[in-house]
């Protein structure tokens, strides 16, 4: 049975180090792991943890953004903001599908979302106060999601890989709808500006702490990168973010709320300043400014859709349509 | 009644006509009727599609080359006889690839089709096989191929290529170096 072959004991007599050995070698060449493969306990365990995390954040992603919904201001922008919701609703789809081909079930996953024990990106613990969030939730947060993303799009376990290659086709149309309504919001009535720059204030340093812990601070990020499921780490793929937004938003005339930040003309890279990891883990911890209403929002939908849920399975059974 | 999620459907997708089909991924759905509706809506948001099928994930039969590689599997696979059935046959080509409508073969078991498949269709190499029974398997009618597909392909603003943010970033530096 396709993806639950994980579990079985291989009977091919080889030992655990040589079969380790194979595995490593494997990913060394650029080969994908599929379901059915042998692969290490831990590798299948960091992998669930990491998908599973992934998938929560699509999810729990709609929420800050979908609170702009109703209050579009122009029908174009509407109808992009509900294109972009409902494609995160399927980039959690694609992604709980890929832990499934692991052995994780939804039913479990649902349930550790749901209990707090699974966390989601600590970004959507912060509230949405104007519309020129969106725009900046957009070209920062999708931005600074499709710089991991295309990492993972080339990772060594082969459904992971393909389910990140087709959610990268997609985001570029989220990343590149935020920045032009920041190019536009900026250059905008004095209103506008102001609206573009206090937004800009309150999501740059969170949108810097998207990429996780310093390397020092990440001891998982070794073992990730020599099982190609990260090819590269926090701190290279946060500078990346830096040298690319940062000039980009000063062109349009932004302020960045880092007194630091400055481009090194020897390395080529922008330096900026430190982070405030007190507040993130402050946040993952569970006491952000919005951690309670996200979660109050996801029970309160999968409660109101367990009628949903039992009516269509009992449709099912009564016409014995059950598969 | 437990709370559930219900099961698992594999999802097909054929872009145009007269191309094999892909595998896309899988969704839940409490029937085979409402897979191919979940399906459509999860997967088909873009670009484009003409068909789409959809089975029960316990149908798939899965084998990768690293399974089959010392040949005991397929030695082992014996014709017990019996009524002969269609299965599709799936198959990943390339690492970074995905899993592609091979053909099909006739067998009277999942193991058999999957030893008939591999004759039939191993002259290169394929990384990743499948198999499933043509009979749990439910096709999108081509009658509604329309009214299930076609809005798809309308939405210009979907295209990251709708909105022209090279150029305006190229106009704005261009304004700032005049004014600097
Ligand atoms: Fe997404
Ligand atoms: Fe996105």
């Amino acid at each position: 049975m396709y993806g639950a072959s994980v579990d079985d004991i291989k009977q091919d007599g080889k030992a655990e180090p040589e079969r380790l050995a194979e595995f490593e070698a494997r990913i060394a060449r650029g080969e994908k792991i599929e379901p059915g493969d042998w692969m290490p306990a831990e590798y299948r365990k960091q992998l669930i943890r990491m998908i599973s995390q992934h998938a929560h954040s699509e999810i729990v992603g709609m929420l800050p953004e979908g609170a702009w919904i109703t209050r579009a201001p122009s029908l174009k922008r509407k109808l992009i903001l509900l294109a972009k919701v409902q494609d995160e609703a399927g980039h959690g789809q694609y992604l709980y599908h890929a832990a499934e081909t692991l052995g994780a079930t939804r039913e479990e996953m649902v349930e550790m979302l749901l209990t707090g024990a699974a966390k989601y990106s600590n970004i959507f613990n912060y509230p949405t106060l104007n519309w020129a969030d969106i725009g900046t939730i957009g070209w920062l947060v999708d931005g600074a999601a499709i710089m991991n993303q295309t990492m993972l799009a080339r990772c060594s376990y082969g459904p992971y890989s393909r389910a990140m290659v087709r959610i990268c086709m997609e985001e570029n149309f989220h990343k590149k709808q935020g920045q032009e309504q920041v190019i536009l919001l900026s250059q905008g009535t004095p209103a506008q500006r102001r609206m573009m720059q206090d937004a800009i204030t309150r999501w740059w340093w969170p949108t810097l702490m998207m990429f996780g812990p310093h390397d020092t601070d990440s001891p998982n990020t070794p073992t990730l990168v020599k099982w190609g499921i990260k090819t590269r780490t926090n701190d290279e793929l946060r500078q990346d973010f830096v040298d690319q937004l940062a000039p980009d938003l000063m062109a349009l005339g932004l302020t960045l709320p880092d007194p630091d930040l400055k481009y090194n003309e020897e390395t080529g890279h922008w330096e900026f300043g430190s982070i405030d990891w007190d507040e993130f883990w402050r946040v993952v911890k569970g006491d952000g400014p919005m951690n309670a209403q996200r979660m109050a929002a996801r029970r309160r939908a999968h409660d109101d859709g367990l009628w949903v849920r039992q009516a269509l399975a009992a449709y099912a059974e009564k016409h014995g349509s059950l598969n | 009644m437990p709370d559930t999620q219900w099961p698992r459907f594999m999802v097909f997708q054929q872009m145009a006509p007269g191309e094999p089909l892909v595998h896309n991924g899988t969704v839940h759905a409490p029937d085979i009727e409402m897979a191919l509706l979940n399906g459509r809506d999860v997967f088909v948001r873009r670009p484009r599609a003409h068909a789409m099928w959809v089975t029960p994930v316990e149908c798939i039969f899965a084998k990768t080359a690293q399974e089959l590689a010392d040949g005991t599997w397929l030695a082992g696979v014996q014709d017990a006889g019996g009524a002969e059935e269609k299965y599709h046959v799936f198959g990943k080509l390339h690492h970074l690839g995905q899993l592609d409508q091979l053909g099909m073969v006739e067998a009277a078991s999942a193991p058999m089709a999957m030893k008939r498949a591999i004759e039939g269709f191993g002259g290169k190499p394929v990384l990743v096989w499948w198999v499933f029974p043509a009979a749990r398997t439910l096709y999108s009618d081509e009658a509604e191929a329309e009214s299930l597909f076609q809005f798809s392909e309308s939405h210009d603003f979907k295209n990251q290529a709708f909105y022209p943010v090279i150029t305006m970033m190229r106009q704005m530096r261009a304004k700032g170096k005049l004014e600097d």
